[in-house]
């Protein structure tokens, strides 16, 4: 016991627990907003019209094709300098996971949506339901079940993208880990525990989306 | 009832209908028959707009449903629907199948609707199955609760595309039993359809069509016993 209590491993932890707060709060705040733009953009990359469909593809593309860690720089350093103010770097990286996860959300939402089959809407249409009406109550929830593992994917994903925020010293998991082993030198012991974290958020959920999943396809 | 006229339709330059007439009287049941790629299944559902129609008229009680200004969704309502792979609503339990329509589209209350909904799924044998979700179901009680489906909106005319096709042959029986059922009550149906027994047994009249368009039409007795196209004879002579 007095090894554990004495130890880096223990030390550590109130540190890490404050970064995690500020990891799981980002991630889930972005994320909410993320899946609002994916939304938005999801279905505008199923529009008809060239200019909306447009648009959504070049937001997806410019996310898709360039490193978060470039995004993230691009919205506190860069945006800061463009409307010369000071943007918080909790809100930055807010917005970084908001604009980064929205782009694959749209991409998520818009395979959901695709895949079911056309013949739902032919037949909710045929009762005379109106287009929204169809989507809300028949592609809608289908799609949104066929979201639920690539959503639980997404998340996974982004909340291990947050440690990228450390280099804008935003003072979450990873970032207060590098706090600690940088008054300490005990980098192996900071950095073990780190780690264990996020195994602690992102198994659990893996494990649980695996079930998810297997639910699904039956 | 149904009047159409001069109706064409393309898919790219694909001219998949290429002028057809047609007139279904009230009460009427009319089978269509022909090949495969004959423009069987699109002519049905040009009638309810699922096709866009490209030129031509479709005129239902009066309606015209090229003219711009029409609301689709009024006359869908009217005009009931059913599908050769059933389609029915997958993460609703049947009696909800059934009682979307009404709830959503005629603003009835739940209970309401369920007092639509169950009577019709009694008469189409499927009482015990309310709660149950399609994927419970076989082929044929699937397509039985799509039949209750359509007719809980009421609609005075129903469209049936190849309802059996999807079916092993022993459900087809139930699903055709149904039909009969209706068409016995008055209903004005058309019906896309490969049950050659169905069409001479139910049908008022018969469509052959090819081609994209309406080679011949006529009573059953004469399109079976005595029909006059070579098309028509070639084809029979095949299914029958």
């Amino acid at each position: 016991m007095e090894f554990i209590t004495e130890s880096h491993y223990y030390r550590v932890m109130p540190f890490l627990l404050e970064g995690l707060v500020w990891t799981l709060l980002i991630t889930f705040v972005g994320l909410l907003f993320g899946f609002i733009l994916g939304a938005v953009f999801g279905f505008a990359r199923l529009s008809k019209n060239k200019l909306i469909y447009g648009i959504a593809t070049v937001y997806v593309e410019a996310v898709r094709g360039t490193p978060i860690l470039a995004q993230i720089l691009f919205i506190y350093f860069g945006l800061s300098d463009l409307m010369d103010v000071n943007i918080d770097k909790i809100t930055a990286s807010i917005i970084a996971i908001a604009i980064n996860a929205g782009a694959y959300i749209a991409e998520i939402v818009r395979g959901a949506v695709y895949s079911i089959d056309k013949g739902q809407e032919e037949a909710g249409r045929s009762i005379g339901l109106t287009r929204g009406q169809t989507m809300r109550y028949i592609i809608w929830p289908q799609a949104f079940r066929r979201m639920i593992p690539p959503l639980g994917n997404q998340f996974v994903i982004s909340l291990k993208d947050t440690s990228l925020f450390s280099v804008i010293a935003v003072g979450e998991l990873l970032y207060m880990g590098q706090q600690y082993y940088g008054m300490t030198f005990q980098a192996f012991q900071a950095l073990t525990m780190v780690c264990i974290m996020y195994l602690i958020i992102t198994v659990p959920t893996a494990v649980y989306l695996r079930r998810v999943e297997r639910r699904l396809d039956v | 009832m149904i009047s159409v006229k001069d109706l064409h339709k393309s898919f790219g330059s694909n001219e998949v209908l290429k002028g057809i007439d047609a007139e279904i009287k009230e009460k009427e049941v009319v089978c269509v028959i022909g090949p495969s790629g004959s423009g069987k299944s699109t002519f049905l559902r040009c009638l309810n707009l699922l096709e866009e129609v490209t030129s031509g008229d479709v005129i239902i009680q009066g309606d015209n449903l090229t003219d711009p200004k029409i609301n689709i969704n009024k006359i869908r309502s009217r005009v009931g629907m059913v599908f050769q792979h059933f389609n029915l609503f997958p993460h609703k339990t049947v009696l909800d199948n059934i009682t979307i329509g009404p709830i959503k589209v005629k603003k009835m209350s739940k209970s309401e609707a369920e007092k639509v909904a169950r009577p019709l799924l009694e008469k189409v044998g499927l009482s015990d199955k309310a709660d149950a979700y399609p994927e419970s179901l076989s082929g044929g009680q699937k397509q039985r609760v799509a039949i209750a489906r359509s007719l809980a909106m009421e609609p005075s005319i129903m469209l049936f595309d190849e309802p059996t096709s999807a079916l092993d042959p022993e459900l087809v029986g139930d699903v055709l039993a149904v039909m009969k059922e209706l068409a016995r009550e008055g209903m004005t149906m058309v019906v896309v359809t490969h049950e050659m027994g169905f069409a001479r047994e139910v049908g008022d009249r018969v469509l052959f069509m090819d081609e994209g368009i309406i080679m011949e039409e006529d009573k059953p007795e004469n399109i079976f016993g005595n029909p006059q196209n070579p098309r028509t004879k070639e084809f029979l002579s095949k299914v029958l």
